[in-house]
């Protein structure tokens, strides 16, 4: 056999070898992947950590690249959100710093100023439960795009919704509807809030036109939660109204949504949001199913 | 079994240390011991955990950097030299002749690993003034990094077999840069609403080589314990991924035309 055939040979032995074993090594190296990912969850748990936590200098070092680098920073603070509202930790206390390290590599990245301030504002475990970060992260986006309605609206929303100031609400979502491309709910939304603050409805035509404005969908879920919530708290203080005539007309408090419909005084089956039928508590007060995945903030009347 | 393997290793070995690849442990000593100085002076309560990460990230930067620079040049540098003609013309086969440069760089790594650990041990020293149970996780550590290391030098080797030392550099960094980012590529996979990347994203995930598994050094500096069944899980993947990427090389190499 000549030296030239030998070479050959050899070298279609190794080929050989390489297809057959290549991928049957890489199917061994994914299932161990999959194992080793088990087994070092809790070694890499609760080990995240912002190394450079001053915007100004990660700024400089970007030479340039900043809004390729606010995009990476960006992507870690949902990415950081996500996880740990799945590992259900509760603390969300690397999200301001990200957070406010895009907003500076990138001023112009409206989306971190949304995001923000709904999921700094809202209460743990859906959010850091720090409406104070929120409304400065807000106040900053305002200052780099005055013209942008999007972010007063945000701002009128932490005031309304979280910090319960009325007064700075109706204030952010006038100055919002002065901007130039504001829409004309916004001049509305300033009055109700002003003449009607603490109103059920008023609360659900914020969260529905933050529900309706919005193409992210960690926020459209936030405020469609909120808005059905809204909703079932609606219903429930009417049929909480209806409850208190059936006590003035039979001098107890129905025990069942039956005995209302009975009496004529609702009808039809009502359901929340999630499709569950109302039911009837104690003492007359009418509450959600408990198989109900509807969320709302505040119990009705007492009795 | 054939015994060339282990001759090539050695003479790889000798010819790092001739080519002073293990003055790097000068600057490291100094680093340790300006450290060491240092953290005394600037750091309140966690001068033994300052001293552990700096150590420990300054093993694994010093370790990939050789690995990567003269991994590239190990096939590259005995053909441009015309050295590899009248080696291959002793009895020895081209798989032979990979297998004992990727254990020739090896050795060299773990020496000079083996080193630094005893410096980082003795800097440990000198701001504790006292060994814990738990630093055991510290050369639990050290020992991750070799694996790193070991992956590394096999992924330079590959490239070494077919392109430029430049170019190599570039593809094991950037295989390098992309497994340390593993996690983050799974997260993409469980993040994103279409299904065809999800898959794409989980596929790319197990194929990459996944760096981060090697990395517990937080762990170590916090005192942890790493579990033993975790060990052996990243060895086993370590020495798969070995023996897959040396296959690979060894079938491109057998092909290479070297008139």
């Amino acid at each position: 056999m000549s030296t030239h055939t030998l070479k050959l040979t050899s070298h279609l032995r190794s080929v050989a070898l390489a297809v057959v074993a290549v991928p049957l090594l890489f199917v061994a190296i994914a299932a161990l992947q999959a194992r080793i990912d088990v087994l070092s969850a809790p070694v890499t748990q609760d080990k995240e950590e912002l190394l450079l936590r001053s915007a100004s200098l990660l700024k400089k070092l970007s030479l340039g690249y900043d809004p390729l680098l606010a995009d990476i920073y960006w992507t870690r603070a949902v990415q950081y959100y996500g996880t740990r509202l799945q590992n259900r930790s509760g603390s969300f206390e690397l999200l301001a710093p990200l957070l406010n390290i895009a907003a500076t590599l990138d001023p112009k990245l409206l989306i971190v100023y949304q995001f923000g301030g709904i999921f700094l504002s809202d209460h743990p475990p859906g959010g850091a439960g720090r409406p104070d970060l929120a409304v400065e992260l807000v106040k900053r986006g305002i200052t780099a795009n005055p013209n942008e309605w999007r972010l007063y609206y945000d701002l009128g929303f932490i005031y309304y919704t979280r910090l319960k100031d009325y007064q700075k609400a109706s204030q952010a979502f006038l100055e919002g509807s002065e901007t130039p491309a504001a829409p004309i709910w916004m001049k509305v939304m300033a009055a109700r809030v002003a003449e009607n603050g603490e109103s059920l409805e008023t609360s659900r035509f914020i969260w529905a036109e933050l529900y309706d404005s919005t193409k992210d969908e960690s926020v459209r879920k936030t405020a469609l939660e909120h808005v059905q919530g809204l909703d079932a708290e609606i219903a429930l203080k009417r049929l909480n109204q209806v409850s208190e005539l059936y006590w003035k007309k039979f001098g107890r408090f129905p025990t069942s949504m039956q005995e209302l419909r009975s009496a004529g005084l609702v009808q039809g089956d009502l359901k929340d949001p999630a499709g569950y039928p109302y039911a009837m508590g104690p003492h007359g007060i009418p509450q959600l199913d408990t198989h109900s995945s509807v969320k709302i903030e505040s119990n009705q009347r007492k009795p | 079994m054939s015994t060339m393997p282990a001759v090539v290793a050695v003479n790889t070995f000798r010819e790092a240390v001739r080519d002073r690849v293990l003055y790097n442990l000068i600057i490291f000593a100094l680093m340790m011991i300006g450290g060491a100085i240092l953290v005394g002076e600037i750091s309140i309560g966690v001068h033994q955990m300052v001293i552990v990460n700096l150590g420990l990230s300054a093993i694994s930067i010093f370790g990939i950097i050789m690995a990567i620079f003269i991994g590239v040049g190990l096939v590259h540098k005995e053909m441009e030299k015309r050295t590899l003609y009248s080696l291959l013309a002793k009895p020895i086969r081209r798989w032979e002749f990979l297998v004992g440069k990727f254990a020739g760089l090896l050795l060299t790594l773990l020496v000079n690993t083996a080193l630094m650990t005893l410096g980082l041990t003795g800097a440990l020293y000198y701001v504790s003034r006292t060994f814990q149970r738990s630093d055991v996780a510290i050369l639990v550590a050290v020992y991750f990094i070799l694996l790193e290391l070991a992956l590394i030098t096999a992924l330079a080797l590959f490239f070494s077999c077919f392109s430029s030392p430049m170019l190599s550099t570039l593809y094991t960094l950037g295989i390098y840069v992309a497994g340390v980012f593993a996690p983050d590529i799974k997260g993409v996979s469980e993040y994103t609403q279409s299904p065809a990347m999800a898959a794409g994203a989980r596929f790319v995930y197990y194929l990459l080589p996944n760096f981060h598994n090697f990395n517990v050094i937080a762990a170590a500096a916090h005192g942890e314990t790493i579990p033993f069944t975790l060990i052996w899980h990243n060895t086993l993947y370590a020495a798969l991924y070995v023996i897959l990427i040396l296959v690979a090389a060894s079938a491109v190499f057998s092909g290479r035309n070297l008139k």
